[in-house]
């Protein structure tokens, strides 16, 4: 008798043991990094042409950090979070990920926030077996094939971002479905990586959709705008696209319609802040973009994030906001699953690359899973500016 | 094409009035005053803080703008050339030293939040690029045979002109503008000829500066562009190139070179596309300091003023 209670008994302990279980990885245990510190470099760009993107990222990962640490932390330990301004430089991103790997010996990195600097950031993460995920970056060839041209996939890039692969076509797509344009303009910026990227993103994507591409103008964003806007006016497209960064799609907005520009705007993911939609102002009104965030969404994990943001920061987040505070999320969701040693640095963040594999999360963004691409698989929220600074849900499109 | 030329002389009159700026300093000290892009972008930023962010009405706004940029020529004078004077430094030194005072103005400027102790009152924007509202100065649109006029483009080309000419007219037949020129052609002399030459440089730098700051509002407003980086984008190697084809230290020069470049880049538009803009201007420069080193106004030392 005595030795069935004991089985019993095991038994129960086993179901406990598994119930604690989540996602794919063993159980660490509520405290057992207690005492202990997880360590996350943020590269972002604070300053120079990425700084319309990377205060956002910031507030939004900060706030996650902040509100994990209030309960508990992750397992007991604190997740310490550092942010280190890249300052739109490609150089100075990947000067700073050698630091943080190999001197700061950060567990796991996020950033950088120009496409421009993760072509530089990420092989140095792949090849000091780093993981690093992605927050903002949306351009071609940052997963899986990080070393473009090579075409190995990346075993430690992540990205929480949706890509423009995805975005812009669809944005392209339900813009001719609605209204039929006959004839566009793109004006790219071709001095950075994410804008050129776009750009042919663009050009690869109007034949299907009925758009006739009447020109393609290349400018650079230290350049007055001005004279690009007048050349695509005087064509007279349905739609002018613009894949560009910071400021800049704004001003082209304004330009134009001070030009007599009556048809529609499209973009891409330099849209997607309410910086932007601000500075565009009433002749932003109508512009179209894919976001991989809208601030509207009802479902639970969004509406919480999004009332205590506004509590935290007395101003709504944004798309970037959305996406720093989800890859914070997913950090310490794997972290917790990881069963990290603390004393074998490589051995930890091999462990976290396997259990980022694995998230399954709630988040701002939807419910959050990684493709084995390790891309994010996500619906493409169609929004435009609403002439006011925010943006309007217009369609809502699932991943296929 | 009218359109095209229109934005031409638009632009071309804010780089005149930006380079004037930037040639009167190269004129009278025979240095490169390269923190004028920053003070030019400190123009239009305090101008844009003064209306947005306390509410002040645009003329005002402007006036303090333009105020602080001319401090801001004195602050050149007295912490980055002054000193170095002094020491007999050679002219690199004090084009190192205006480098450094840019990029402080320029790095200051960008930490501008919201919460910031100190930078908060000249600007809470960062890096994000902002416009004047439109309640700030009424910017209306005309169109008028197939040409968009907007007033601020159209008012920047009398107002440059105009201030140019004053310019002019206060350098030739003022006692000021015969104390520069005097300055210019041989600073030991004017001293001895019981000028202040301190004095004269330090004013030197003051209207410079102050035109460098106008330069930069009249940006704002036309191309509804307000950074911490629209001098070192806009107009900071586009000046050089300005006075390099006017002529350097000369004021007519730096006129004609602001226009010139304007329209030397439009015609690279639209005869060779836009990837090219750039390098044709510049390809215009090398051919300009090839063909006639001086510049198309260039003279002696002593008639540059």
């Amino acid at each position: 008798m005595k030795r069935l209670h004991l089985v019993g008994w095991l038994a129960v302990a086993a179901l406990v043991g598994a119930c604690g279980s989540t996602g794919g990885g063993g159980n660490s245990g509520a405290n057992a990094y207690q005492g202990k510190t997880i360590k996350v470099g943020a590269i972002l760009s604070i300053t120079g042409a990425g700084g319309v993107y990377g205060p956002q990222s910031w507030e939004g990962a900060s706030f996650a950090v902040k509100q994990i640490n209030a309960s508990g932390g992750v397992n007991g330990a604190q997740i310490a979070l550092t942010k280190n301004d890249d300052a739109s430089d490609k150089a100075q991103s990947a000067q700073l990920a050698q630091n943080l790997i190999t001197q700061e010996q950060d567990l796991v990195l996020i950033g950088p926030t120009l496409s421009n600097s993760a072509v530089a950031v990420h092989p140095l993460a792949e090849k000091l077996r780093t993981p690093i995920l992605a927050v903002s970056t949306t351009g071609i060839h940052i997963v899986p094939d990080c070393n473009f041209p090579e075409t190995t996939p990346c075993k430690y890039v992540f990205r929480d971002s949706l890509g423009e692969e995805t975005a812009i076509p669809n944005n392209i797509k339900s813009y001719a479905q609605d209204k039929s344009p006959k004839t566009g303009v793109l004006l790219v910026a071709n001095d950075d990586k994410f804008s050129s990227d776009g750009g042919k993103i663009v050009e690869s994507s109007v034949g299907a959709n009925g758009i006739t591409l009447l020109k393609t103008i290349g400018f650079k964003k230290a350049e007055d705008v001005t004279p690009y806007v007048t050349q695509a006016v005087q064509l007279k497209p349905d739609v002018i696209f613009i894949t560009s960064l910071g400021g800049i799609p704004a001003k082209i907005m304004i330009e134009a319609r001070k030009q007599g520009f009556q048809g529609q705007f499209l973009g891409g993911n330099g849209f997607n802040t309410a910086t932007v939609s601000n500075q565009a102002g009433t002749y932003g009104k109508g512009a179209r973009s894919g976001s991989a965030w809208y601030l509207g969404n009802t479902f639970a994990s969004n509406k919480e994030f999004v009332t205590a943001f506004k509590a935290e920061y007395n101003h709504d987040p944004d798309q970037f906001s959305a996406q720093g505070y989800t890859a914070i999320k997913i950090i310490a969701d794997s972290a917790k699953r990881a069963n990290l040693t603390f004393t074998d640095l490589a051995g930890d963040r091999d462990k976290m690359r396997v259990a980022m594999e694995k998230v399954n999360i709630d988040s701002p963004l939807g419910p959050f899973q990684f493709l084995p691409t390790h891309d994010v698989k996500q619906t493409t929220w169609i929004i435009m500016m609403d002439g006011a600074g925010g943006f309007t849900l217009v369609h809502e499109i699932k991943p296929s | 094409m009218q359109q095209q030329l229109l934005n031409a002389i638009s632009i071309g009159s804010i780089y005149a009035l930006f380079a004037v700026g930037y040639t009167l300093v190269f004129g009278v000290l025979d240095i490169l005053n390269l923190a004028h892009s920053a003070v030019f972008m400190l123009g239009a930023a305090v101008t844009y803080s003064m209306v947005v962010n306390h509410g002040q009405s645009f003329w005002v706004a402007a006036a303090l703008g333009l105020a602080i940029a001319a401090v801001m020529g004195l602050v050149i004078e007295h912490v980055c050339l002054r000193p170095l004077r002094r020491r007999n430094a050679p002219p690199i030194a004090a084009l190192i030293s205006t480098i450094g005072l840019a990029l402080i103005i320029v790095a200051a400027v960008e930490q501008g939040r919201p919460e910031h102790p100190y930078l908060a009152w000249l600007w809470v924007d960062g890096a994000n690029s902002v416009s004047f509202p439109i309640s700030a100065l009424p910017n209306p649109t005309w169109h008028v045979a197939g040409l968009t006029l907007e007033a601020a483009k159209v008012a920047v080309i009398p107002i440059s002109v105009a201030l140019m000419l004053v310019l002019g007219y206060v350098i030739r037949y003022t006692q000021i503008g015969r104390g520069l020129r005097a300055v210019a052609e041989n600073p030991r002399a004017a001293r001895l000829m019981g000028l202040d030459v301190d004095r004269m440089i330090s004013l030197t730098l003051v209207i410079s500066s102050a035109l460098g700051g106008l330069a930069g509002i009249m940006f704002g407003l036309a191309q509804t562009d307000i950074s911490p980086y629209i001098g070192r984008d806009n107009v900071e190697v586009k000046g050089l190139a300005v006075i390099v084809l006017g002529g350097m230290g000369s004021i007519p020069g730096a006129v004609a070179g602001g226009y010139l470049l304007g329209l030397i880049e439009i015609v690279a538009l639209l005869l060779f596309g836009s990837n090219v803009r750039a390098g044709v201007a510049f390809a215009a420069l090398f051919l300009m300091l090839v063909l006639r080193p001086q510049g198309l106004f260039g003279s002696s030392l002593s008639e540059k003023v």
